[in-house]
């Protein structure tokens, strides 16, 4: 299996505090993995690094044997936890700043999954509610074609139905050579659609495991370890 | 790309610009008929200064707005949560740059060109034209006479340096706002004080090489040939090497520092 995502003693400090400490890390295609860790683990920095948000003090990222800039932007697909589209853009007008930037972003996909979460793409983003503006930005997020979807928090917003829907939408739309990361605290919900787990906890990689094995060796499920390893 | 971009830029703008422009523009054609209506008293007086008023707001208020939305849209669209998106998009940060240049630089002279436009629709009499030539013909005279054959090159060097100038005004904004994201916590006041101290630094710049330049080269700077020789090309020249300067800081502070919240 090709890699995807490589990391080599990635270190990011944010003045006195470190961020993230000596990560190495290697991702194939064709996973959904888990991201996890409790508040200010250095989830949010490590993602904002791979999608060329900030630059690493030391160390070294590839995705797809390429450095964060123009054309490792061309793969990824990043929904970070922010209502980021503006808020005077009609629906279809997101709709079309995407299809404009992203070659592979395809509208028709998107017009779907709008119809099916009934929202109506004449609505400007201003009127919609924060959760709908969420489900907005994931449908066109994952209406793209990328190798590498890069989900932050992407169900922290919603409600469990809509849940349920996303996680669905996740599934089916990445193809077999893509690799969906999926960072999050709410372990329960995502468990069943995770292949593999990162664990980081204050900065540093703790755990890197492909989820059956954790369930079989270790005979528990994420959440469980989840709360073992991160007892307060 | 940056076609694109610009494209987006204008789109975001002109919805606050284009109705402001059509506001102007039927004021003064309003006032056009009000004005060359001789009532001097009655309800129709008062509507003509109130519409006349209303007119010299609006105008001000297309200065204020193209200003404002400069800075504004900057600031929230690359330096707020919109930069997530602007800044993730497959497009190097030069570009992003660039097109909010552009964009400002064409409103800026949209708004300058939208305002004489509207004066001469308002007053555009052919009396009032013939005014006007006769005011033209009389600043060309008196530029030829003090200034010669290099009367030309006068007026050339005069609209390079406004443009220049105009680019250094909108940069300047830039490079203060990124400068300003690198205040943790203090982002909007780390701009001011930003603005505030490159704007003291330039005029004292430009203060000293006057100083040493008029101690070097002596009287020959004060006379009238110096200006479109000396004064204009140092004007333009330190303008362009701010320009530079401001430019690629911001891009460096772009593509370095850059630190979301």
């Amino acid at each position: 299996m090709s890699v995807i995502l490589d990391c080599r003693s990635l270190t990011k400090k944010f003045g006195s505090t470190t961020a993230l400490s000596d990560v190495n890390l290697s991702l194939e295609r064709g996973r959904i993995i888990g991201l996890l860790g409790p508040n200010g683990s250095g989830k949010t920095t490590f993602i904002k690094i791979i999608n060329g948000l900030l630059v690493p003090d030391d160390g070294e990222i590839r995705i797809a044997g390429m450095e964060p800039g123009v054309e490792s932007k061309k793969i990824i697909s990043f929904l970070p936890e922010k209502t980021y589209l503006p808020d005077w853009m009609k629906v279809s007008e997101a709709i079309s700043f995407f299809k404009d930037f992203y070659e592979d972003f395809e509208e028709k996909r998107a017009y779907d999954m709008l119809h099916r979460l009934n929202l109506d793409p004449t609505k400007r983003l201003k009127t919609l509610s924060k959760g709908t503006k969420e489900k907005v930005q994931l449908i066109l997020v994952m209406s793209r074609r990328a190798d590498l979807y890069c989900l932050d928090e992407p169900i922290g917003g919603v409600d469990p139905a809509a849940r349920d829907y996303i996680l669905n939408t996740i599934i089916t739309n990445y193809d077999e050579n893509a690799t969906v990361i999926l960072s999050t605290h709410l372990i329960a919900d995502i468990e069943n659609i995770l292949d593999e787990v990162i664990f980081i906890k204050e900065g540093r990689l703790v755990l890197h495991e492909p989820v059956d094995e954790i369930r079989e060796k270790k005979g528990k499920s994420i959440d469980s370890l989840f709360r073992e390893v991160f007892k307060c | 790309m940056l076609g694109k971009l610009i494209k987006h830029e204008l789109n975001a703008t002109g919805r606050i610009f284009l109705p402001l422009y059509f506001i102007i523009l039927i004021l003064s054609l309003v006032n056009r008929v009000l004005i060359n209506i001789s009532i001097s008293t009655g309800p129709l007086n008062t509507l003509r200064g109130f519409m006349i008023a209303a007119y010299a707001l609006s105008i001000v208020a297309t200065l204020v707005v193209t200003f404002v939305i400069m800075i504004i849209r900057f600031y929230k669209n690359l330096m707020s949560d919109e930069g997530y998106l602007m800044f993730t998009l497959p497009i190097k940060s030069s570009q992003l740059i660039s097109a909010k240049l552009i964009t400002s630089l064409l409103w800026n002279i949209a708004s300058i060109l939208l305002v004489a436009g509207s004066l001469l629709i308002m007053l555009g009499t052919s009396n009032n034209m013939t005014i006007l030539r006769d005011f033209i013909d009389f600043v060309a005279r008196g530029l030829k006479a003090s200034f010669g054959s290099n009367y030309v090159l006068l007026i050339i060097e005069f609209t390079i340096m406004m443009l220049v100038s105009l680019v250094q005004q909108i940069l300047l904004i830039y490079v203060s706002i990124a400068v300003g994201h690198l205040f943790n916590g203090h982002k909007v006041l780390g701009s001011f004080i930003s603005y505030i101290a490159i704007s003291t630094i330039i005029q004292i710049l430009v203060t000293l090489i006057l100083l040493i330049w008029a101690r070097i080269a002596g009287s020959s700077l004060a006379e009238l040939e110096a200006i479109p020789q000396k004064v204009f090309p140092f004007s333009i020249i330190f303008a362009l090497i701010c320009n530079i300067l401001f430019y690629f800081g911001t891009n460096y502070i772009f593509n370095r520092k850059l630190n979301l919240e």
